[in-house]
């Protein structure tokens, strides 16, 4: 009895930073010229094996801060680091997911696969057994052999994520990955992210940018919540609820709710 | 003003009769509300009995 009641919860507890920005600011410069700040002097750090979610009104930065970190721009102030080591560039530890899928056409989904593999250095033999491992793992072991225009957007996603997570990389960044899918394929994707997190049993550290709320809450053990542009941290919210979570849990849907309510007064001053 | 029929705190307090499971439980709640200062904390309980306790902590960054 004593030993159940203790596991009713797990505390968080400390964690080595995978992921770190310090004092960050981001910029673009729009088409007229003007150079817009995005976001200003953002800090925060992501532990090993944690899932993190960054959410915030449209043009907060926060996937400008997702580049910087996947070593796709440079900062206009502040420093970013993977495993405490400044980013100069991409790595083959850090895997982006897109909003778009980006496949290669003329590819079949576990040639895609199988290249993803190859460029990270793993052998032939190995190669065609992990692609086929991943796929089943995100139901595509019918579609194998597809090409992705033959595919619907749910499942190039899937090929994507296949992708992505056949290489075993230490960081998954993704840039409102489900953002262009119909309800369902996003809840199906939502589901196999968060069993890929699982079962890679705190050795893989996730950080998604999304402004859809519910998908943060559901998948993140922290989620950091931006304000209007410039965009600086205004929330962190720490979730501990067993996982997979489901939107109707009780502490999602009141969580989704506090944060909605939140975003909503930065969006309408 | 209070119900004169409605017992005190402190007769709440001595007429207390908890299970060790109770008390097993609510130490961890105690333990949980100790560390939070915002949120909230929910107890999902199946046939009688707390299964899990889950929790979201809120914290200012600005």
């Amino acid at each position: 009895m004593a030993d159940r009641v203790a596991r009713l919860v797990e505390l968080p507890t400390p964690r080595v930073p995978k992921l770190e920005v310090r004092d960050l600011t981001v910029s673009r410069r729009q088409s007229s010229g003007e150079v817009v700040t995005a976001a200003r002097d953002v800090s925060f750090q992501v532990g090993v094996g944690e899932f993190v979610c960054l959410i915030g009104p449209s043009g907060c930065g926060k996937t400008s801060i997702l580049n910087v970190l996947a070593g796709l721009d440079t900062p206009a102030a502040g420093a970013a680091f993977v495993g405490g080591a400044p980013i100069t560039g991409p790595g083959p530890e850090r895997a982006v997911l897109f909003q778009e899928p980006a496949l290669f056409p003329w590819l079949s989904v576990r040639a895609n696969v199988e290249l993803a593999l190859k460029l990270v250095g793993v052998g032939a033999a190995e190669r065609a057994e992990r692609a086929a491992t991943w796929l089943a793992n995100v139901g595509l072991t019918a579609e194998a052999d597809a090409q992705p225009h033959e595919l619907s957007a749910g499942m190039r996603q899937r090929a994507a994520l296949a992708r992505a997570l056949a290489c075993e990389p230490a960081v998954l960044l993704g840039d409102e990955p489900f953002g262009a899918l119909d309800a369902q394929a996003r809840e199906l994707l939502q589901d196999e992210v968060q069993r890929a997190w699982m079962r890679s049993e705190g050795s893989s550290t996730y950080l998604f940018v999304t402004h859809n709320v519910r998908e943060a809450v559901l998948l993140a053990d922290r989620v950091l919540v931006m304000s209007a542009r410039p965009g600086r941290l205004v929330e962190e919210v720490r979730i501990q609820a067993p996982r997979p979570r489901g939107l109707d849990d009780a502490l999602v849907a009141r969580v989704v709710t506090e944060v909605h309510d939140l975003l909503m007064g930065e969006v309408t001053p | 003003m209070a119900d004169a029929t409605e017992p005190t705190p402190e007769e709440q307090l001595a007429a207390l009769t908890l299970s060790d499971e109770e008390k097993l439980v609510m130490a961890r709640v105690a333990e949980i509300l100790r560390r939070v200062n915002f949120g909230t904390v929910v107890l999902v309980v199946q046939d009688g009995k707390v299964v899990q306790i889950e929790m979201a902590e809120k914290f200012r960054l600005r």
